[in-house]
């Protein structure tokens, strides 16, 4: 028994020490994702104005001063299960349960990644009634579900039929977006920038998506240990 | 948006029972919030239903945030043929629970049972007239046993039997029956029915039309608290069928009628009986009676209903199995078939096909966009 146990923790070590062998050698994807759109004028609001305002940022399309672009997702395909890499901090990266926060009568994040099949939470913390509307591309509804007071949580299951569009029946502006992917797959931040870590070495398929603006899919070579870093243009 | 599947009926008791019983108590969530909180039905609907619906239940809104037009709840002609199982299915579960737009959200995670009751109460509210027949008595329909809540329907109804006996050789008879019933003012109804035939006659086929039928029918009792309901009505048939082809009676024929509905448990119970007054007095009076017993597999409006009738002509019995099945989300569109089969001189009678394709065409199919 007990040289069983020696072997046991010795083969542990041993594939410890190879993932971090394989992950001493891995790439890292970086890059900026950018635009010529601009960001929009802001929504001005005529419900509510107590909580949420007398208007509100348009969030659908955000650019900074230097034209890069966020809340841009970036997939990186051919990498799964995406848990096994790093995704950078700073980015919103995919949770296991992704929570869609009511907050100032927007959707926060209003762009985020969810995996097939994921429970999402949607909560509030408004003190009026919002609904947390969520329809597939092609229109057909998911859920919609009434969030009347601040603090309540209600979990829902998304299944794996496409990307997620997100609505509150009673403040027409809201929207959000669950990007459903089971790659490796990150929003980009303000800056534009994205960062995915540990990738092995290879080539892949990036994907970008954003909820107004396209960017053809692009091959690219990762190599060992160092990063791979590009400016991507949406339009 | 609320508009409520009409054939699909729960009790009040059962509508209480079936949502909201894990959800979290509203002061209880709130408390830990702070922040204003409705406290009573009334101030929710203020809250929160009234964006769409409006405070007066009218659904016409200054700043509408929904693309569909909602319901008007103080109109009583839409709203009170309606179940309460129905109005608490939508509110717990959406317009998508009974057939309706997903803008109407569910609240079953965020209201308990006993607040989804309250709303049910609050929304009946909005009918301001009196003597409204309730819509938890509005039962599926049977298909031979007269329904006894007045509706605004068209109905199809064939009937199919294949001759058993040795002297007619292999004969099939094909009816069908074409029914429009409209409502009269609050608790009454008027119906007009055609029926058509395609028979053996001798050594062809014959085809005609046969007696048409005119019906008034008056909801005479109607609880407004249990699901139970009493009609009587008056049909008459006149002889524009050929009498020597066998396609009527030849004669004008009153049939005066009592229609009754309530609930067992789970179960509906149906009852229907008549006499038939022809006035040529060489044709015989015929005493009908038709039971009806059944129940819903879900509480969805397009939900699969099983039933059974005992129908009775005279000293003639048969029994009729029947499935039901609404045909769009709000059960406005509805199918149902049965076997007639002869419980009675079985040697003589034989089974028939018996069905109905219903449409409720004051009601939506489903929801709009």
């Amino acid at each position: 028994m007990g040289r069983l146990f020696a072997l046991g923790i010795l083969g542990t070590i041993a594939c410890a020490a190879l993932a971090s062998a394989a992950f001493a050698q891995a790439g890292s994807v970086t890059g900026t994702i950018t635009t010529t759109a601009k960001s929009l004028a802001p929504v001005r609001v005529t419900i509510d104005q107590k909580v949420c305002g007398a208007e509100l940022a348009d969030q659908a399309v955000v650019v900074d001063a230097q034209g890069r672009l966020a809340n841009a997702v970036v997939v990186l395909t051919g990498v799964k299960p995406f848990d096994s890499l790093t995704l950078a901090q700073g980015k919103r990266a995919a949770a296991a349960e992704p929570t869609i926060t009511n907050d100032k009568c927007a959707f926060a994040p209003r762009v985020q990644i969810a995996r097939p099949n994921a429970n999402v939470k949607t909560t509030s913390k408004d003190p009026i009634l919002h609904t947390t509307n969520a329809q597939l591309e092609n229109g057909r509804t998911l859920f919609n579900v009434a969030l009347p007071i601040a603090g309540l949580t209600i979990t829902k299951p998304i299944g794996n039929a496409g990307n997620v569009r997100l609505s509150c029946n009673t403040h027409p502006w809201m929207r959000g977006w669950l990007v459903v992917t089971a790659d490796a797959a990150v929003v980009t931040g303000a800056d534009g920038r994205f960062s995915i870590d540990n990738v092995p070495p290879g080539t892949y398929e990036l994907r970008f998506w954003h909820e107004a603006l396209k960017s053809a899919p692009q091959r690219i070579t990762v190599a060992a240990g160092k990063p791979t870093d590009l400016t991507v243009q949406m339009k | 948006m609320l508009v409520l599947g009409q054939t699909v009926n729960q009790s009040a008791s059962a509508a209480e029972s079936r949502y909201g019983a894990t959800a979290p108590k509203l002061a209880e969530q709130q408390s830990s919030v702070g922040g204003p909180t409705p406290t009573t039905v009334a101030e929710m609907w203020s809250a929160w239903c009234a964006r769409c619906h409006a405070d007066d239940g009218s659904g016409k809104v200054k700043e509408p945030t929904i693309t569909v037009e909602p319901m008007d709840f103080t109109e009583c002609k839409v709203t009170t043929p309606e179940p309460d199982a129905d109005w608490a299915r939508a509110i717990a579960k959406g317009g998508p629970g009974v057939g309706l737009s997903p803008e109407m959200p569910g609240f079953e995670d965020s209201l308990t049972r006993e607040q989804i009751s309250g709303f049910v109460k609050h929304m009946r509210g909005f009918c301001k007239e009196a003597r409204w027949p309730s819509g938890n008595a509005n039962f599926p329909r049977p298909i031979i046993t007269e329904k006894a809540f007045p509706e605004n329907e068209f109905l199809l109804l064939p009937v199919v039997s294949h001759a058993t006996e040795p002297s007619s050789a292999s004969a099939t008879d094909v009816g069908l029956v074409a029914v429009y019933e409209r409502r009269i003012g609050r608790r009454a109804m008027y119906e007009v029915g055609i029926p058509f035939y395609n028979w053996d006659f001798q050594t062809s086929r014959a085809s005609a039309i046969g007696d048409l039928a005119v019906a008034i029918k008056y909801a005479a009792y109607a609880s407004t608290t249990t699901p139970r309901i009493v009609s009587f009505g008056l049909e008459a048939t006149l002889p524009t069928g050929e009498l020597y082809k066998g396609f009527g009676k030849g004669t004008v024929v009153f049939e005066p009628f009592i229609a009754a509905g309530t609930m067992v448990g789970d179960w509906y119970v149906q009852a229907h009986g008549k006499v038939e007054l022809p006035v040529d007095t060489l044709v015989d009076r015929a005493y009908l009676y038709n039971v009806y017993v059944g129940r819903d597999t879900s509480a969805a409006p397009n939900t699969w209903t099983l039933g059974v009738e005992l129908n009775g002509e005279n000293r003639e019995l048969w029994v009729t199995p029947q499935i039901r099945k609404g045909l769009t989300g709000t059960g406005a569109l509805a199918a149902s078939l049965g076997a007639s089969i002869p419980v009675k001189y079985r040697g003589e009678r034989v089974v028939s096909w018996v069905g109905y394709l219903l449409w409720e065409f004051l009601e939506p199919l489903r929801a709009r966009r």
